[in-house]
């Protein structure tokens, strides 16, 4: 009780002074110009600083609206970054394909890659372009750097595709521009291995020559890179199968180009 | 019969530090006042409340009856008064404080009454010409003119305090 009395003597005490002082100021100003002057000054420098302190603390807790609003802007700016981001990668695939002189009765559709397995002896990719985009079934999957595999089934916004890390998938071959053909399957041995088959006893495959698609296929475009030769192994002392390096880094791969042959219906046709 | 001689020499003192104001203006970096003893001066028993009302009726009456800014000497008497108890208490003790005794040089010594009249004359002249100058005046020359003004001041309101309660 006697605490709250000091307490409150305290509080009257100080607002006696603060009114004593006020009075005597109020009284300064009105005597001397002076003073008057010195005072404005005063005042309006404290009245700066407080009003300055408040809005201080005003934008402070405005800063979690502001806050809330940037970080929408930021997602919005992410993600039309990302979109023009893709563009890019993808007009720099085109311009690379068409650098590396690819045949031009191909369309090419550049496709993103949504899932892809690799730890199975089936494995497939699946793409974000469908038939809504012009993909068609046995299209062939490549990249600048090499063929990936090809379309089985097209949904309108998604295809599904068997990667050249497939058994079921085979791809006809050429060491070098102008070597021999074969078809190049996947051993199972590793997402950088390849073999290429039934090649015959007298034929000398030499190590290090790169292996390109060889354009006797409706589905895959000629002369697309695949790999480099690492060795040849003699099977069931009839064939020998000769090793092939990939160049794609099937762990790594994003960005793809779809391949597409117009006339593939009119050359099986043909075939039949 | 106290009480009256004390009354009567405070209204005195009042009378002579208003003729001091008008009729002789030492210099312009020396002020004498005998003010800050006056509030140190006053009944123990009175709180800050009376104590700073009692500043402000005295230095406004100051100003009022001499030719100063009327309002500079409340506005730095009216803190002197504030802190007047809180300095007994540091310089006499607290119970000389709390049991509201009087003060008197004769009982408490020079050294304790002038240690008192020190800080209570630093705090007003510090507080008069900083209002006083009003920003016009350089940090040194304020300083200069505090410092005279404490140093001569305060033998003053020690006499003063001794003549206003010799035992």
């Amino acid at each position: 009780m006697a605490r709250h009395g000091t307490f409150y003597a305290g509080l009257a005490t100080a607002a006696i002074f603060v009114i004593l002082e006020i009075a005597a100021m109020s009284m300064l100003k009105r005597s001397s110009p002076l003073q008057d002057i010195w005072i404005n000054r005063f005042s309006h420098n404290v009245m700066a600083v407080t009003w300055g302190g408040v809005n201080r603390i005003q934008d402070y807790f405005g800063l979690r609206e502001q806050n809330e609003i940037l970080a929408g802007r930021n997602y919005e700016l992410f993600k039309e970054l990302q979109h023009y981001k893709e563009m890019e990668k993808a007009l720099m695939a085109m311009s690379k394909l068409d650098s590396a002189g690819l045949p031009p009765r191909f369309n090419y559709i550049p496709a993103e890659v949504t899932a892809m397995g690799t730890n199975s002896r089936h494995n497939y990719i699946i793409l974000d372009k469908g038939s809504d985009d012009g993909v068609l079934p046995q299209s062939a999957i490549v990249t600048p750097n090499g063929a990936v595999g090809m379309i089985y089934s097209v949904d309108k916004r998604y295809s599904y595709g068997l990667s050249l890390l497939n058994e079921r998938v085979s791809v006809s071959a050429r060491v070098g521009k102008e070597g021999l053909v074969a078809p190049l399957v996947w051993d199972g041995q590793g997402t950088a291995h390849a073999i290429l088959r039934d090649i015959p006893l007298h034929l000398d495959v030499p190590v290090g020559d790169t292996v390109l698609t060889s354009g006797i296929s409706a589905v895959f475009p000629p002369d697309i890179p695949i790999g480099v030769t690492a060795g040849t192994r003699l099977i069931d002392g009839a064939v020998n199968v000769v090793d092939v390096n990939l160049f794609v880094d099937f762990s790594a791969l994003r960005y793809v180009i779809i391949a597409e042959n117009p006339d593939r219906r009119i050359i099986e046709e043909m075939e039949r | 019969m106290k009480n009256v001689r004390f009354i009567i020499l405070y209204v005195v003192f009042v009378i002579a530090q208003i003729v001091l104001c008008n009729f002789f203006g030492l210099s312009r970096y020396l002020l004498i006042s005998v003010l800050p003893v006056l509030i140190l001066m006053l009944p123990l028993s009175w709180g800050a409340l009376y104590s700073m009302l009692f500043a402000f009726a005295l230095g406004f009456a100051v100003d009022f009856f001499s030719d100063g800014m009327l309002g500079i000497t409340s506005f730095a008497l009216v803190p002197v008064a504030l802190v007047r108890r809180f300095v007994v208490s540091i310089v006499f003790g607290a119970e000389k404080s709390a049991r509201g005794e009087e003060i008197t040089v004769e009982r408490l010594g020079i050294p304790k009454v002038a240690l008192a009249a020190l800080m209570l004359c630093s705090l007003y002249f510090v507080i008069f010409v900083w209002v006083d100058s009003a920003g016009t005046c350089g940090f040194w020359p304020a300083l200069l003119r505090i410092l005279l003004s404490i140093l001569v001041s305060t033998p003053v309101c020690v006499a003063v305090a001794r003549l206003l309660r010799p035992q």
